[in-house]
């Protein structure tokens, strides 16, 4: 996984799509406070400008001396008192000439008798807002403020609006990224099923508790999942039939064979003969141990451990089974059986002891012993097949499991899957399997299934 | 002896009737299952020889109707499917032994040879290898010479004659055996099984020991 490049992430391109459309919206919120802090401070701070312009032009009189305005500068200074901006005040005559107040202010804009105005100005390099009027004697008076106070608050409107539209988009950045974790759940539960399955595991995923968004690529998944089962079965179908469908005519072949065997021949035929109906037998060999393992595989695991069987019952068979074809080839099979019970599915068990039986007989020369052990002792459930072969090199107990592998340079006509079918079985019953020594220390193998231990109470 | 052939692949059919003939019974053939079962009604025959995979009626049916019928003919199933599967299906329908094909004609003569000789049992003596024994007379001579036997001998001679071929676990002896109010332990049929092999050995006949397990009457064929 770390070498894996990175892959698309649902989470990732949630998280890209989010980010950049909070910020625009947050950019939005944030001119749109702005514009409503403005308007809002404007609007109650140019009303409490206007009200000194008022009675400032409410004394402007015109006196012997030319006009002039008539109030007290303490009366001035009262009135453009404030705490926090400065305020400074004009008045021009209707020529234009400053005759009260400070010149520093421009000219205002030019404003009929009886309105007034507010706009933004500068004095001394400092911005500010005028508020200025031309009463009815043509006077014009203008009262200009620093901006200090609508600065604050419109900052102050600002900050109140955007620190909860800031607070709510890092929330939701937040929530993205663990509700795309939650909402990814499912998924995530699915995956788990997956992993758990083993290979012919091709049974359909639960559906009924996937959310509806995902429930459609369940359904695919499971549709393709039952395609495979299908492919599969059909497979294994095919393999059992044609195992079955090859044996009647290789029966027919070998009785043919073998009746042409009991005649007079010379020599020469009988050799030609022999080599066909030796090479008969193990095509029919193979045909049985291609069903088995087909069947062995239609089984699911687990799906063998239905009932509760003893294994001595299953070796028992076994022996009548056994006993005259190892006679036959002069070797000693004993049956040492204890009782031990085990969950299995009688037909496989009967083909993992029936394949070690044969491998061991194979494998054995003439006079040689082979003994199948069962019991449970010491706390697991055990079948084993000892035998006087030549025994498995240490290089090959890997490999010995593997369909069609067979030993180089061994004797005999085995067909390289008996023990491939032993270790089908044995996976579909939990059991493991052991290549070991001969208990008694003399040359040979014994192959060791060890069963799970039995559930208490089962 | 008659036997009855049920095989539907030609090849097959023929050989099994040849080795049949050649050893001197009468074999008749069916190729269906309903030919089978026509003959079967109609014939008595010692030995049925029957495959599974009939292209008519399966050879299950037929084994079937034949035991619905109270007929006792003795029936060696012969199958081509699953071989663990037919043979417990098959010996639950009354099938007395079974064959996975392929087989040799070895294993076939000697199991249609265990039948016969089992079909034949009950009536009076019978001989095997230079044994003469009438399990009803309880008479058992070598040759000439009688045989002393034990009741518990003779159970166990019983139990072998009427088994030929087949392994017979200690654990079976021992269940034949005892009776209601004592269990034979191993030893004990180890003890009864040496007896009777050092009486009747002379006579060609073998018991052999299965190690650890039991034991496997050899008569010589004929």
């Amino acid at each position: 996984m770390a070498d894996a490049p990175p892959r698309a992430s649902i989470r990732r391109r949630l998280l890209l799509f989010l980010i950049p459309s909070l910020c625009i919206l947050v950019v939005g919120a944030s001119a749109a406070t702005y514009f409503v802090a403005l308007h809002v401070a404007r609007s109650a701070y140019d009303r409490a400008l206007l009200d000194p312009a008022l009675d400032m032009a409410a004394n402007v009189t015109v006196d012997a001396n030319g006009p002039r305005l008539a109030m007290l500068q303490q009366v001035q200074e009262a009135l453009l008192y404030d705490s926090e901006d400065t305020l400074i005040f004009q008045v021009r005559a209707p020529d234009g000439a400053v005759i009260a107040g400070d010149e520093g202010l421009g000219m205002p804009p030019s404003l009929n008798r009886g309105e007034r105005a507010f706009f933004d100005g500068r004095y001394s390099n400092q911005p500010v807002r005028v508020a200025a009027i031309r009463p009815d004697n043509g006077f014009y008076v203008q009262v200009a403020e620093t901006l200090h106070k609508r600065n604050r608050l419109i900052w102050e409107v600002l900050v109140a609006g955007l620190a909860p539209t800031l607070a709510i988009a890092l929330a939701t950045v937040g929530l993205a990224w663990t509700g795309v974790a939650r909402g990814l759940g499912p998924l995530e539960s699915v995956r788990a099923q997956l992993l758990r399955r083993s290979a012919q595991d091709l049974q359909p995923l639960d559906e009924h508790s996937a959310p509806s968004e995902i429930a459609p690529a369940i359904e695919a998944l499971n549709r393709l999942l039952g395609r495979l089962r299908e492919a599969n079965e059909m497979q294994q179908r095919f393999l059992a039939n044609a195992a079955h469908e090859l044996r009647t005519p290789l029966a027919g072949l070998q009785m043919h064979l073998e009746l042409l065997l009991r005649r007079d021949l010379p020599a020469d035929v009988r050799d030609e003969v022999s080599g066909m109906h030796k090479a008969t037998v193990r095509a029919g060999h193979l045909a049985n141990q291609l069903l088995a393992l087909a069947k062995a595989e239609a089984t699911a695991p687990d799906g063998a451990r239905s009932a509760s069987l003893d294994l001595y019952a299953v070796a028992d068979r076994a022996a009548h089974e056994w006993v005259q074809r190892a006679m036959a080839r002069d070797i000693d099979l004993g049956f040492l059986l204890e009782h031990a019970h085990v969950a299995g599915d009688p037909m496989l068990l009967a083909e993992l002891i029936d394949n070690l039986i044969d491998n061991a007989l194979r494998y054995t020369p003439r006079g040689g012993t082979v003994t199948v052990r069962c019991g449970a002792a010491p706390d697991r459930p055990f079948l084993s097949v000892e035998d006087t072969g030549p025994g498995i090199p240490p290089s090959a107990q890997g490999r010995v499991f593997e369909r069609f592998y067979r030993i180089q340079g061994t004797p005999g006509d085995g067909t390289g899957l008996g023990l491939a079918i032993v270790k089908e079985v044995a996976q579909r019953h939990g059991a493991t399997l052991h290549i070991e020594s001969p208990a008694d220390g003399q040359a040979g193998t014994r192959v060791v299934v060890r069963f799970p231990a039995p559930v208490a109470g089962a | 002896m008659r036997i009855l052939v049920v095989e539907d692949d030609s090849l097959l059919a023929e050989g099994l009737t040849r080795v049949l003939t050649r050893a001197g019974h009468a074999v008749d053939h069916a190729a269906t299952g309903a030919q089978a079962d026509k003959a079967l009604g109609t014939n008595l025959y010692a030995l049925l020889v029957l495959d599974i995979g009939l292209p008519d009626i399966d050879g299950f049916e037929v084994l079937r109707r034949l035991r619905s019928r109270q007929s006792h003919t003795n029936v060696l199933v012969l199958t081509a499917r699953d071989a663990v599967e037919d043979r417990v299906h098959g010996l639950d329908l009354g099938a007395d032994d079974y064959l996975t094909k392929p087989f040799s004609i070895t294993e076939f003569e000697a199991r249609v040879r265990a039948l016969l000789r089992r079909a034949s049992l009950p009536a009076g003596a019978v001989s095997i290898g230079q044994l003469k024994v009438d399990v009803e007379a309880k008479s058992i001579r070598c040759g000439e010479a009688a045989i002393d036997l034990t009741a518990r001998e003779w159970a166990l001679l019983e139990l072998f004659i009427t088994r030929p071929g087949r392994v017979l676990a200690k654990e079976q002896i021992a269940q034949q055996l005892s009776d209601y109010d004592s269990h034979l332990s191993a030893n004990a049929i180890e003890v009864y099984v040496s007896r009777l092999r050092s009486k009747i050995e002379s006579a060609g006949v073998r018991i052999r020991t299965v190690r650890g397990f039991g034991y496997l009457w050899e008569a010589p064929d004929g």
